[in-house]
């Protein structure tokens, strides 16, 4: 990409940790980023939202780091910390100034090396209360919050494990035990199935001799369990379900092949084409023109193992969700069956650099980018490369991506419906 | 390799301190009137540019028209006389850039963000759009409708019920008790002569600023603000009323029946201070500490000793009147009463006791360190310009702030905790099943109990 530091070194310890050095002197900051190449898939039905039940441990402190220490090292020097689950992976970052580059090492390397001391029962049961109320906030006490889950439930079978939702379901949450803890531990959080990208103001000789220090005694663990994505064609299917909402509102999934598929990229900016502005077909249509939704918007996730695309369309009062959606899949059918307009081609070339630019600003979603590109690819490199991905898009291939994964067979929707008043 | 060693029980020491400064920008008011801030960061080639008119905000919302700020704002880009609405947006969208306008408490704006190279047609695009919009009745009504419908959304999300009804009851009598987006009885009577009206009144170039941040030299970009925004005849800007609610008497508890949630949206709050007044860096310090990161008293009383919540903040919402302190939280509807109560103890003991002096080096250098992570990006930085602009803060200003942190004392905070706490005359509001919230709440105040639609108050 033009003109945008995306410089980096990589290095393999002997313990098998991947690490990625990029330098950037702009602020005298520094990003330790790690992942961890487990999520949600790497669980079972009936032991769902493990894995991010498992972060949420992490931030409880290690041998050598008090409950709650975590945080408060970090903060104390100005630095932020946060880690994240989802489908495919779990990552961890700490932001500091500069010359704390020390300390964000120190906390990593010792959940990564030292964890097991610090798991106990009364940590579990605080963080499964934060983890239950979570899922009430995020899911069951948000308008229109069960759509998601159900849309992937619909999506994927039963034991395909992008099925269950990363933060599990109530039941599974509950049942969770420190064994379980304990061997999730010992099975993925090795350095053999992690990237650790550090970025920002270093010296990448001297920060690789200061990983090397922290990481380097932590040993090797045995090679992690393949994970079965079984996935059988699909029929199409539909749900309907009542919610305390006054708007009626649909979702549409449809798979498409994995991130890092040229058939990917096609997705991505098929979306940007049909959705991405006001001034996109289909939010012209339905909101604009028409006046028959409140919102529209057609999206593509970075999975590993096959994608979600979600359309989302929004009624407006009054209006029949039948009319809704024919509308919206109309758009659908007319992407299957002609080429874009060269303008909206243009916008939606044009709308996806500037995204790419705009995200590449912050330095810890640089960093965290390396480690995903990593991860997924073992190839750190990916990162400069993505915008040419999408500009090798054609023409034929969005048409090809239409016609083959946006068909009524495979299609699955869910309905949010105005729940009757008793 | 030969071992390298590291010491794992203490905190490693950190190496020599990098210094930051907050990075140099230009400021002139030209002769038109109107005031640019411009600075470059030149990381990715993309370019900000934001119309800052800090005499069209919600607070000039008149009394029956509440919504009528943003609404014109949001109408200000549905056609120029050279363009329609759809032009509009393509014309930027084509670019791959965006242009958004709205409007807050303070100010009204519209914002374009391009690839660098297209900086000259984003400009001359928010010129023309200042200049000559022309607000057709079509699209007044469009904007209406979809306005009607975003407040029929709202009214069943409890997150936004429990911040209208806080607003409502802390505020009464003054436009801060409004919504900004407006409400069912006020849209309807907001027509194309009162939007209009506000425009002509409201959006003057006399006293507006342009923030422009990104991939450009700041002298050029100085002179195509010249050229392209035009000096024209302004009246002054209306004053908006003063903002002086009157306190509450005692301690407020008003539910919003939602029967059925699966949690509780949870808030506590009065009125504040102005982002002006001269304590309000000490306020950001004690807000720190109460509940302002996460290791603060409240977030880890209620999310890790009680395990009520995921997470639990407060703030002090800084705008040109005195805007709210609130605590908010999504609570176990089971401990609401508690969790509301662990609060009011919270801000009790920040009134009666000084803070340890670990805390306050804590939220101190927390502060001071976190700085430079808040101004990595473009839009990061356009927010400080934009800050220093709205509310007349001197070119040192986050310099200065950087080493007024230093200044701050145990007693600074414990005395600004009295003056700007009031935890015996608050307002508690609880969004769920008021038939299992309201037992406890008995004991915490007089209670209400409100149904969410329509905006009845129950009992």
């Amino acid at each position: 990409m033009p003109d945008i530091n995306l410089a980096f070194e990589r290095h393999t310890l002997p313990n098998g940790l991947r690490v990625v050095l990029h330098r950037d002197a702009t602020l005298p900051l520094v990003t330790v980023n790690l992942w961890y190449h487990v999520g949600s898939k790497n669980e079972r039905p009936g032991r769902t939202g493990f894995a991010h039940l498992f972060e949420h441990m992490l931030f409880q402190g290690s041998e050598h780091i008090p409950t709650h220490e975590h945080f408060r090292q970090v903060q104390m020097v100005g630095g932020v910390a946060n880690g994240s689950t989802w489908y495919d992976r779990t990552n961890y970052y700490e932001t500091l100034p500069a010359h704390h580059l020390d300390l964000g090492l120190w906390l990593e390397s010792d959940r990564m090396g030292f964890l097991l001391p610090a798991i106990t029962q009364e940590n579990l049961e605080t963080q499964r209360g934060v983890v239950m109320n979570e899922r009430r906030q995020r899911v069951e006490n948000q308008p229109y919050g069960r759509a998601g889950e159900r849309l992937h439930e619909l999506l994927y079978p039963g034991d395909h494990p992008y099925h269950w939702p990363v933060i599990g379901y109530m039941e599974d949450i509950a049942a969770a035990t420190l064994e379980e803890v304990r061997a999730f531990f010992r099975t993925y959080y090795t350095p053999n199935n992690a990237v650790l990208t550090v970025a920002g103001d270093i010296v990448p000789e001297a920060a690789l001799e200061r990983v090397q220090a922290w990481f380097g005694d932590i040993p090797a663990g045995p090679p992690v369990p393949p994970v079965s994505a079984p996935l059988p064609p699909l029929g199409e299917r539909r749900v309907v379900i009542e919610d305390a909402v006054r708007l009626p509102r649909s979702y549409f999934g449809f798979r498409v092949p994995a991130y890092g598929h040229r058939m990917w990229y096609a997705a991505d900016l098929l979306a940007a084409v049909l959705s991405g502005g006001k001034s996109s077909p289909l939010y012209r249509d339905l909101v604009y023109d028409r006046q028959i939704a409140q919102d529209v918007g057609v999206h593509v996730s970075p999975y590993e193992e096959v994608a979600t695309c979600m359309g989302v369309v929004t009624a407006r009062p009054g209006v029949e969700v039948e009319e809704l959606e024919e509308a919206f899949l109309s758009h659908l059918a007319r992407a299957a069956a002609a080429p874009p307009h060269p303008e909206d081609l243009e916008r939606a070339r044009n709308r996806v650099l500037t995204e790419l630019y705009s995200g590449l600003q912050k330095l810890d979603t640089r960093a965290d980018l390396f480690s995903q590109f990593t991860t997924f690819f073992d190839d750190p490199g990916g990162v400069a490369e993505e915008a040419d991905r999408y500009q090798q898009v054609t023409t034929e291939d969005l048409m090809e991506l239409a016609q083959t994964c946006w068909t009524a067979e495979q299609r699955v929707a869910v309905t949010v419906v105005p729940r009757k008043s008793s | 390799m030969p071992r390298l060693p590291v010491d794992r029980t203490i905190p490693p020491p950190p190496g020599p301190l990098r210094p930051f400064r907050f990075p140099p920008f230009l400021r002139t008011r030209l002769p038109n009137g109107l005031t640019v801030l411009a600075t470059r960061m030149s990381g990715v080639p993309l370019v900000s540019m934001e119309l800052v008119v800090p005499t069209a905000g919600g607070q000039h919302d008149p009394n029956g028209r509440e919504g009528l700020a943003t609404l014109t704002a949001g109408l200000i880009d549905e056609g120029t006389v050279r363009r329609d609405s759809m032009e509009i947006a393509a014309s930027v969208e084509r670019l791959g850039g965006f242009l958004t306008t709205g409007a807050d408490w303070d100010v009204g704006y519209l914002a374009a963000g391009l690839l660098a190279g297209n900086r000259a047609q984003g400009l001359e695009l928010l010129a023309e759009i200042l200049a000559s919009p022309t607000f057709p009745e079509a699209e007044v009504e469009r904007l209406r409708r979809q306005r009607l419908a975003e407040i029929l959304r709202r009214g069943h999300d409890p997150s936004a019920l429990a911040d209208e009804r806080l607003n409502r009851v802390i505020y009464a009598g003054t436009v801060y008790a409004g919504s900004l987006i407006g409400t069912e009885g006020s849209v309807p009577v907001i027509d194309r002569e009162s939007v209009l009206d506000f425009y002509r009144r409201h959006y003057l170039l006399n006293g507006s600023a342009l923030i422009a941040v990104g991939d450009l030299d700041p002298e050029d970009l100085l002179r195509e603000a010249e050229a392209a925004f035009e000096a024209v005849a302004e009246t002054k800007a209306p004053t908006p009323p003063p903002i002086r609610p009157t306190p509450l008497g005692g301690i407020e508890v008003h539910i919003v029946d939602r029967p059925g949630s699966a949690q509780t949206e949870l808030r506590l709050g009065h009125r504040g201070v102005e982002r002006m007044h001269p304590d309000y860096v000490p306020l950001l310090v004690l807000n720190m500490i109460l509940g302002g990161k996460f290791t603060s008293r409240i977030n880890m009383n209620l999310r890790e000793r009680n395990r009520y919540t995921y997470g639990a903040t407060s703030r002090f919402v800084g705008r040109l009147g005195p805007g709210p302190f609130l605590v908010g939280a999504a609570v176990e509807t089971e401990s609401a009463g508690a969790a509301a109560r662990e609060v009011l103890f919270e801000l009790r003991r920040i009134r009666q006791e000084l803070v340890e002096p670990g805390e306050l080096e804590e939220a101190r250098s927390y502060m001071q360190g976190v700085f430079p992570y808040t101004v990595q990006t473009i839009g990061d930085l356009a927010k400080r310009l934009e800050a220093l602009a709205v509310y007349s803060l001197p070119d040192d200003y986050f310099d200065t702030y950087l080493r007024r942190l230093d200044e701050v004392r145990r007693e600074d905070v414990l005395a600004v905790a009295q003056r700007h706490l009031d935890p015996e005359r608050i307002a508690v509001v609880a969004v769920g099943p008021a038939e299992e919230l309201e037992p406890q709440f008995a004991a915490v105040g007089e209670i209400k109990v409100w149904s969410p639609e329509p905006r009845a108050q129950l009992t």
